[in-house]
């Protein structure tokens, strides 16, 4: 292997683990959101619906004005638009490029788009735990 | 450039660009705020969005938003002119980006330059509306009472 190869793999493993560990400081955050969603009138498809997008989207703005659609269009206050919910899972979303940036910065990388592919990574990780939650949550309250 | 390196290189770059100018079309929107959703209403805007992903040429974009314009105007609603003035200029300038953007990735031979700029032109544009939609009915109950209460 070239000292190249061996420095990008390095590299690769490293950005892996920070992510890895992120992911796992998120788990707690993730459920206070999905505590307060199963509160709402949403039900699991539409929290699938969203994790489902966070993982084949490039985009995290795609992620953000998903969200903010469905914030506007919850006229009845019921689902997304309820106590705020909607908004502050944006912010958290939108929160995550500081996490992004702190590990592409530890990682002393030079890509420039680098940061922003983090930043996506770690709002699936995020969804992905919120999802697992809210699907939890549910059930136990339907049993 | 191979075609499908070509286009590996465009979709990145346009990814980057979307989400770099979300902040931007965010701004726009909160900018004239007190225009919606009674003055430019969702119906518009949606509109907008239909028109932007449907068209053929960049100029059919700025058609419409022209077209709103002078129906605004000729209603009076001198407000609503300019909020599609102030549109056709923000669009109107991403064609700047998306010369830009077209440098970072020479183009495959036999291309024909005016037409891929154009095509890219519609692309960040239809981007730069779907934030702007997005942003524009991202009006949340709590924001809504708390104005409620200042009056």
């Amino acid at each position: 292997m070239s000292e190249q190869s061996f420095q990008e793999v390095a590299l690769r493993v490293a950005l892996e683990r920070a992510m890895a560990r992120k992911s796992d400081e998120y788990d707690q955050s993730a459920r206070r959101y999905a505590d307060q969603l199963v509160g709402t009138k949403l039900d699991k498809t539409q929290i699938r619906g969203l994790e489902t997008l966070a993982s084949t989207t490039d985009k995290v703005s795609d992620i953000t004005d998903w969200l903010k659609l469905r914030v506007g269009r919850d006229s009845g206050r019921e689902r997304w638009a309820k106590e705020g919910i909607g908004r502050d899972l944006v912010k958290e979303l939108e929160g995550l490029r500081n996490d992004a940036k702190k590990i592409v910065q530890g990682l002393g990388q030079g890509d420039p788009d680098l940061e922003r592919q983090v930043h996506l990574r770690l709002c699936r990780e995020f969804l992905k735990h919120l999802a697992a939650h809210f699907e939890y949550l549910k059930a136990e309250r339907e049993r | 450039m191979s075609e499908l390196a070509y286009l590996l290189k465009r979709k990145q770059s346009i990814v980057a660009w979307s989400d770099r100018w979300q902040a931007d079309a965010a701004r726009f929107a909160d900018g004239h705020r007190d225009l919606l959703p009674k003055r430019i209403t969702n119906a518009q805007l949606y509109g907008l969005g239909n028109v932007v992903r449907s068209v053929g040429r960049y100029a059919d974009i700025e058609r419409f938003i022209l077209h709103q314009a002078e129906k605004a105007e000729r209603a009076g609603r001198l407000d609503v002119q300019r909020y599609w003035n102030d549109l056709k200029d923000a669009l109107g300038k991403l064609r700047n980006e998306a010369q830009v953007l077209l440098k970072t990735f020479p183009l495959p031979a036999g291309t024909d330059n005016w037409e891929a700029l154009d095509a890219l032109h519609r692309e960040l544009a239809g981007l730069y509306v779907q934030h702007l939609i997005a942003h524009s009915l991202y009006w949340t109950p709590a924001q809504e009472d708390s104005r409620r209460r200042e009056r």
